[in-house]
């Protein structure tokens, strides 16, 4: 059962970002190449550069502000240190831990327990809690929480998931283009006339479903950012239990918090929207259970850990 | 031809300076992260005067366990080197679980808030310096792998790092058989 211990599920989980990473480059050369067997080289090279340029200064900014504007988006307030001195010390005991330095912190008025982390690097670095979930948490429940929030900040995910949005904004905005072109028929007209007609349709069913395919793979690797935040966090507290026991709270309340808006739902540490979710392919969570299932089987090697 | 061989040479440059600089920067974070072992104890040691002065007020025939964390406390802040920082840190650490199981016994000492805090105070401390410790080691293992695997093996001696002591707390306790009496 060696696979089952913190360091062998985070690079597992590291390795299986990367790869979804790549899968998502190579949809957007699918979805260019695609464009250029049906439009042909002078469209495809104006439309692709204004898709990932749109993409990019969209999701550019949100990553360069995202701990001011998460703050203003969830309405947390930052607290200092004589808001909150129990929350503060168990803070820096993970911050000790992780080797990072001390992250801004602050609190949402909210009735469901949760909890979540962003900024752009660890310099920037915000973590928020909900007033609901330190009133449930035991201290080492908290600890796990905060630890799961610091992996975040150490495995920059930030990065991570701006990189996987506009990756999916501009196959998004690249189909949306090509589609429209195609209904008002123009835009063929540096067409190649010997086209094959099989190449045209198969280009036209990528452009079509690159979408859906995007949307699936940004929620893959959301899925696995979280695991692997789940397993770095025990590699900073080596306290698989705490995290464990906080997730079990989470799972039996039901309570979820108001806002959810989509476009901050991944950040959180419980998911406010994959209650609703139509399939488990498109949550940005990986099920709550088989989180603490892991967990519970890294407790039963904790002893071997030093 | 010539391009070739001064490329090769450029590559083999970046390669001595990246390996030169990854145990450069190994060594200084094990320095750091010792740096901050000692920031937590110092911590924790300064916290003791004002424990042993508030549990005393409450427990005054618990002397012996008072004089067992002061005298602890002695021994950790004159400590110098990394195994004797260690043994010193687990004794004390050890003195001061037995000073709050007595605590246990005097109900008016556990509902006091200055004990209150200071026990707070104490378990976060307590938490801190084992973080403190478990980074240390960690930066450690990762410093002695380097130190000790190729390529960066070759390059140990002329960047004048070695490999670094784990700080292994002796904790006496741990070892012994509970004592079972019926």
């Amino acid at each position: 059962m060696a696979e089952n211990n913190f360091r062998a599920l985070q690079s597992a989980n590291k390795g299986k970002t990367y790869f979804l990473l790549a899968s998502m480059g190579a949809l957007t050369w699918l979805v260019a190449y695609a464009a250029l067997t049906y439009f042909g080289a002078g469209t495809t090279s104006t439309i692709v550069p204004m898709a990932v340029g749109f993409a990019l200064i969209g999701v550019w900014g949100s990553y360069y502000g995202s701990d001011k504007l998460v703050l203003t988006m969830t309405g947390a307030k930052l607290i200092t240190r004589e808001d909150a001195p129990e929350l503060f010390n168990v803070i820096e005991e993970v911050v000790i831990a992780s080797g990072l330095p001390m992250p801004k912190v602050a609190i949402v008025e909210d009735s469901a327990p949760n909890a979540f982390a962003t900024g752009r690097n660890p310099e920037h670095a915000l973590i928020a809690f909900t007033t609901r979930i330190l009133e449930v948490m035991d201290r080492d429940e908290l600890q796990g929480v905060i630890a799961h929030e610091m992996s975040h900040v150490a495995n920059r995910d930030t990065l991570v998931s701006a990189v996987a949005a506009t990756t999916a904004g501009a196959i998004a905005i690249l189909s949306d283009f090509l589609t429209r072109m195609m209904w008002f028929g123009g835009g063929r007209r540096d067409r190649n006339e010997n086209q094959n007609p099989v190449a045209l349709v198969v280009s036209l069913l990528v452009l079509i479903l690159a979408p859906i395919a995007a949307m699936l793979l940004k929620s893959a690797i959301s899925r696995k950012r979280e695991s692997l935040a789940d397993a770095t966090a025990v590699s900073f507290t080596r306290n698989p239990a705490g995290l464990r026991k906080a997730l079990e709270v989470l799972a039996s309340d039901t309570t979820v918090v108001q806002q959810k808006s989509n476009a901050v739902a991944h950040i959180w540490i419980e998911s406010p929207l994959d209650g609703h979710t139509v399939s488990k392919m498109f949550s940005t969570h990986p099920p709550i259970q088989e989180r603490i299932a892991t967990l519970r089987a890294m407790e039963s090697l904790g002893q071997n850990e030093s | 031809m010539k391009y070739i061989v001064i490329g090769a040479i450029a590559l083999l440059v970046l390669f001595v300076i990246a390996q030169y600089n990854r145990l450069i920067r190994l060594n200084i974070t094990v320095d750091e992260a010792f740096a901050q072992i000692e920031v937590q104890l110092k911590r924790r040691a300064d916290l003791i005067p004002n424990l042993v002065e508030t549990v005393k007020g409450y427990a005054q025939h618990e002397q012996g366990t008072l004089d067992a964390v002061i005298q602890a406390r002695a021994k950790a802040t004159s400590a110098t080197t990394i195994a004797d920082v260690a043994a010193a840190d687990g004794a004390l650490t050890n003195a001061l679980k037995g000073l709050l199981a007595v605590a246990e016994a005097y109900p008016d000492l556990k509902a006091s808030a200055n004990f209150l805090s200071l026990q707070e105070e104490l378990s976060t401390t307590e938490n801190k310096v084992s973080f403190a410790r478990q980074f240390y080691n960690d930066n450690v293992r990762s410093l002695n792998t380097a130190v000790k695997t190729i390529p960066t093996s070759f390059f140990a001696g002329f960047a004048k790092v070695g490999a670094r002591d784990f700080y292994e707390v002796e904790n006496p306790t741990d070892r012994n058989v509970p004592n079972v009496k019926f």
